[in-house]
């Protein structure tokens, strides 16, 4: 499973883990007792200095490399502190541009050809590596080296290449065809031209990502194709040269005059222990409008149990456990206690949750069954399983709101009274499919009974939840035979077409970028079919692939091309309106989901931290925009 | 004597090796997902997948591949847990230097723990068996139910919420960044780990004591020590405890080597990074290097053990004799 579901998962699940105790206390309601998400204090108010003691439980998922790294919380220590990209987020809320890659190395937005096949990126001058390479100035081949990093499969096992297909002779390098990626030029130090084989919209985003991270040349060894990332094709992350506000701890101590195998690693990686951030002497605030870096040093503890991590916040021993969640009973007091109010903080996530057909499998091959589950569905119950209305809000379409700039944000297709579910509306739908033979709205067929669903084990929600749709799915007529499995093997066998899981429930989905091109194409397009994940309906699956998992010759959707029309159009609002027309089709003539939730992060902090802001980009807190109260050491 | 450790010896390797070949099915042949699917990523396509295996040695013959591992099990310079094969899958740090790096905080805590248990269940079962029927004997039945019956990831929890986190008399989980092992002794990290863990243990020690204690108390030799005139404490603690210890040893011994490769709840909980911790991280992440050199150390030390108790036996019981 990728590391970012991983996290998705992992997140709601130790949520969740308490929500059993909570009996049937009445829940909160979301809203105003929550903390400030935004600056909460003007610029040169917010206090500087100090040392953050956190705890993440996860482990980052590959040491920090910046080509495999794959994880949400990763992506934010590279955004908010250790490098520094062409285009950045600023670590601030939708409202407030956090969802806009805006230039950080570059020195302006990046101008696009009239064929929009062709990239222009000017790089500051002056942006100069931290230790040992004080005296090295970024230039523009450093982060060639850094897409070329990104094109080896072993040095970017895990990661995301495939982003970066589009430019020109990225695949024949990857494949070993060619000496350098052909679409990437540095006429001089600080320009880089990016030449792609069609028009890709994201450029600036892609190019804001921790894997094209500049990565410098090594002085000692200049013929190293990838400068001091050479020879580190596994473990680069423990020799990383930062760019950004803060570096490793021990980050003068590289020396890269010697053999990688003898090189000393940074002290302050000691990878699933301890991470230690220190200011990067090298940073010049002046050259930098996207991060606040108030914080002197970061102390990340890796493990411990999500609840014990918890209180230690509470008793003051940590100022924030990243990803340990909420769980309800936390939740809860934090929610009713004045004292404990401001130090909650609810935001969107900008992941969503939904039911998934498989529509291959009878009856999910028949829109009408589709419809009929989407409207039969108490998708209010089904939030009530991890935590009720904090959990976010209702989904009543595909792609978050904030990724389609709210143009889908009253858009419900399938109404039903508080999305409790409408049986009689089920029904009728149910009516005009052919598996209800008797017209009386309720599945009659063969078909109709026995139909395999897959669901995580995790309780609660997943169990719970299941019960309740075989529940509200019984009146229609479906019964179903029920698999659970652990929770990351419930992803393999949900994506596997072997498997012929008619629905699987228990997935979830976390936008890389805030753009519906890191949402609709993985799981709708062929490109996230299997042996990818995400496409688990099958959505344009031909003859030929159905046929090699065993399925009968069957006419799915394909949309591939109506994504295709999106992805090329630049930022703007006729993207905006592309996606969100798709969403609606989705929504309407595909219908191969029941959207159930818009997820929010919930995060505890401790009493010492004075400033929180929300980063849409990461949905999650922005890291480099935390303060501590004055004088805190 | 020789050839009997000869024999066992060979022995040891017989159970490491199938030990090993177990492993390696479980967890490269039998998992439920593909590790080189897992390793590409959510959007893995065929060439990505191809190419994962290939970097985890994954695309080899079956036998190809376990010989590998096995190799590394060989303790011989240059192929033991040797890094080509001995990489993290999941977090890209070699196997050897994490086992080498959290070794000492696992056997701090099974020391720690063991004698922790001994200092509670002796006295207990010792306690319990000459008072039988006693409200002492009764507390110590209670205790070792108690002992028996609560879970260790419960019974952690309720001391770090109780000691820590309500009446602050405790340090809290994990241990501080730049303390030394022996700093972090005497910081008081271990105590609660070190209780909790041996809580479940002296029960168990305390009623096996009681049980042979009783039976030892009832034998001919005790009644001659009374008829000789020796005081009931002499008899108890120089000749019927002595007997009564024996089979102890045997329990300690292979309680000791399995909690050397790990306590994995315990180090969970209390955030304690010891081999256990990394071995629950490695199963989750289905990190098969690290499992496998986990797994074999583990098992090295519950063999080794078990060698090591047949042989002290042998000193501690002259009716025991080898050949």
């Amino acid at each position: 499973m990728s590391k970012k579901l991983k996290l998705l998962a992992l997140v709601t699940v130790l949520a969740m883990t308490a929500a059993a105790c909570g009996g049937d206390e009445e829940e909160p309601e979301p809203g105003g007792a929550t903390g400030p998400t935004g600056v909460t204090a003007p610029e040169e108010d917010i206090p500087v200095g100090g040392t953050l003691n956190s705890a993440i439980v996860s482990d980052v998922s590959a040491g920090f490399d910046p080509q495999k790294e794959y994880y949400q919380l990763s992506w934010e220590f590279f955004r908010c502190c250790l490098t520094r990209t062409l285009m950045n987020y600023n670590g601030m809320p939708v409202d407030q541009a956090g969802t806009e890659a805006q230039p950080d190395l570059a020195a302006a937005a990046p101008e696009q050809s009239a064929d929009g096949l062709t990239w222009t990126f000017t790089l500051k001058t002056g942006i100069m590596y931290g230790p040992p390479f004080e005296d090295v100035e970024v230039h523009a081949q450093d982060i060639i080296r850094a897409v070329e990093r990104t094109a080896d499969p072993e040095a970017s096992l895990g990661g995301y290449p495939f982003y970066y297909s589009p430019i020109e002779g990225f695949d024949a390098f990857s494949d070993g065809e060619a000496d350098s990626i052909s679409g990437l030029e540095a006429p001089d130090d600080y320009t880089l031209v990016i030449t792609t084989t069609r028009p890709a919209g994201d450029i600036p985003n892609l190019f804001a990502m921790p894997a094209t991270a500049p990565i410098p040349p090594n002085p000692d060894d200049p013929d190293a194709t990838l400068g001091v990332a050479e020879g580190h094709t596994e473990d680069y992350g423990r020799y990383l040269v930062a760019t950004g506000p803060y570096m490793f701890e021990g980050s003068e101590s590289l020396d890269f005059s010697l053999p990688p195998k003898d090189q000393p690693t940074l002290s302050g990686v000691e990878v699933g222990k301890f991470y230690t951030l220190v200011r990067n002497p090298s940073y010049d605030p002046a050259t930098d409008t996207l991060r606040g870096a108030y914080i002197d040093r970061y102390e990340i503890a890796v493990g411990g149990d999500p609840v014990d991590l918890l209180n230690k916040v509470e008793a003051g021993d940590l100022d924030l456990c990243i990803d340990c969640g909420t769980p309800p009973d936390f939740l809860r007091r934090y929610q009713t206690d004045p004292e404990l109010q401001p130090l909650l903080h609810i935001n969107p996530s900008g992941g969503n949750r939904y039911i998934s057909f498989n529509l291959a499998v009878p009856p999910m091959d028949d829109i009408h069954v589709r419809k009929a589950l989407n409207l039969a569905t108490d998708k209010d119950g089904s939030r009530k399983f991890r935590g009720g209305p904090p959990a976010g809000d209702v989904a009543t379409h595909i792609v978050p709101d904030a990724l389609l700039d709210n143009l889908l944000a009253d858009y419900d297709p399938y109404p039903t009274p508080n999305f409790q579910g409408d049986i009689e509306a089920a029904k009728a739908e149910m009516a005009q499919s052919k598996y209800d033979t008797d017209g009386d709205g309720v599945c009659d067929a063969p078909e109709c009974s026995d139909i395999l669903m897959v669901v995580s084990e995790a309780s609660p929600p997943y169990p719970e939840q299941t019960a309740l749709l075989q529940d509200n799915w019984g009146e229609l007529g479906l019964t179903f035979n029920v698999k659970q499995f652990e929770h990351t093997t419930m992803y393999s066998k949900c994506s596997d077409p072997a498997t012929k899981a008619a629905v699987c429930n228990s997935v979830g989905w976390l936008p890389d970028y805030f753009d519906a091109a890191t949402v609709i194409p993985p799981l709708f397009g062929t490109e996230g079919l299997y042996p990818a994940y995400g496409n688990l309906s099958l959505l344009g699956a031909d003859a030929d692939y159905l046929a090699e998992y065993g399925y009968d010759p069957i006419d799915i959707p394909n949309v591939d091309d109506r994504i295709e029309e999106c992805k090329v159009i630049p930022f703007g609002a006729e993207r905006f309106e592309c996606w969100a027309n798709l969403d609606r089709y989705l929504m309407e003539e595909v219908v191969n989901w029941v959207p159930l939730l818009f997820d929010t992060n919930r995060t505890i902090v401790g009493d010492r931290i004075v400033n929180f802001v929300h980063s849409a980009s990461a949905g999650m807190e922005a890291l480099d925009r935390l303060a501590l109260a004055e004088g805190s050491e | 004597m020789g050839r009997y450790l000869v024999r066992r010896t060979l022995f040891l390797i017989l159970v490491l090796w199938i030990v090993s070949v177990v492993t390696f099915l479980i967890f490269v042949k039998l998992p439920p997902g593909d590790p080189a699917r897992r390793a590409a990523g959510r959007r893995a396509t065929a060439e990505t997948i191809a190419d994962a295996r290939e970097a985890l040695g994954l695309d080899k013959p079956v036998f190809v591949q376990y010989g590998r591992f096995a190799k590394g099990l060989v303790p011989w310079p240059g192929w033991f847990l040797n890094e080509e094969v001995y990489f993290s899958w999941s977090n890209f740090v070699p196997v050897r230097e994490e086992i080498a790096g959290r070794l000492p905080v696992s056997a701090t805590l099974a020391l720690g723990a063991a004698g922790t248990w001994l200092l509670l269940g002796v006295p207990i079962g010792v306690i319990s068996a000459v008072r039988r029927r006693s409200i002492a004997d009764r507390a110590a039945m209670v205790f070792a139910l108690f002992g028996v019956s609560a879970p260790i990831f419960w019974l952690a929890q309720v001391f770090l919420f109780v000691f820590w986190f309500k009446l602050g008399i405790a340090p809290g989980s994990g241990l501080e960044r730049d303390a030394t092992l022996l700093e972090s002794v005497f910081q008081g990290k271990f105590i609660m780990p070190w209780v909790v863990l041996a809580l479940a243990y002296a029960a168990f020690y305390a009623r096996m004591i009681r049980g042979n204690l009783i039976e030892t108390m009832g034998e001919d030799y005790i009644r001659t020590a009374r008829a000789k005139g020796l005081s009931e404490g002499r008899v108890i603690y120089r000749h019927g405890l002595r007997a009564a210890l024996t089979p102890v040893v045997t329990m300690m011994g292979l309680d000791l080597g399995a909690l050397l490769g790990g306590a994995f709840i315990t180090e969970t909980v209390f955030n304690l990074p010891g081999v256990g911790q990394y071995a629950v991280r490695a199963i989750y992440t289905n990190d098969f290097p690290a499992v496998m050199g986990v797994t074999i150390l583990a098992a090295f030390f519950i063999v080794v053990a078990n060698l090591v108790v047949d042989v002290v036996y042998a000193f501690l019981d002259p009716r025991v004799r080898y050949g």
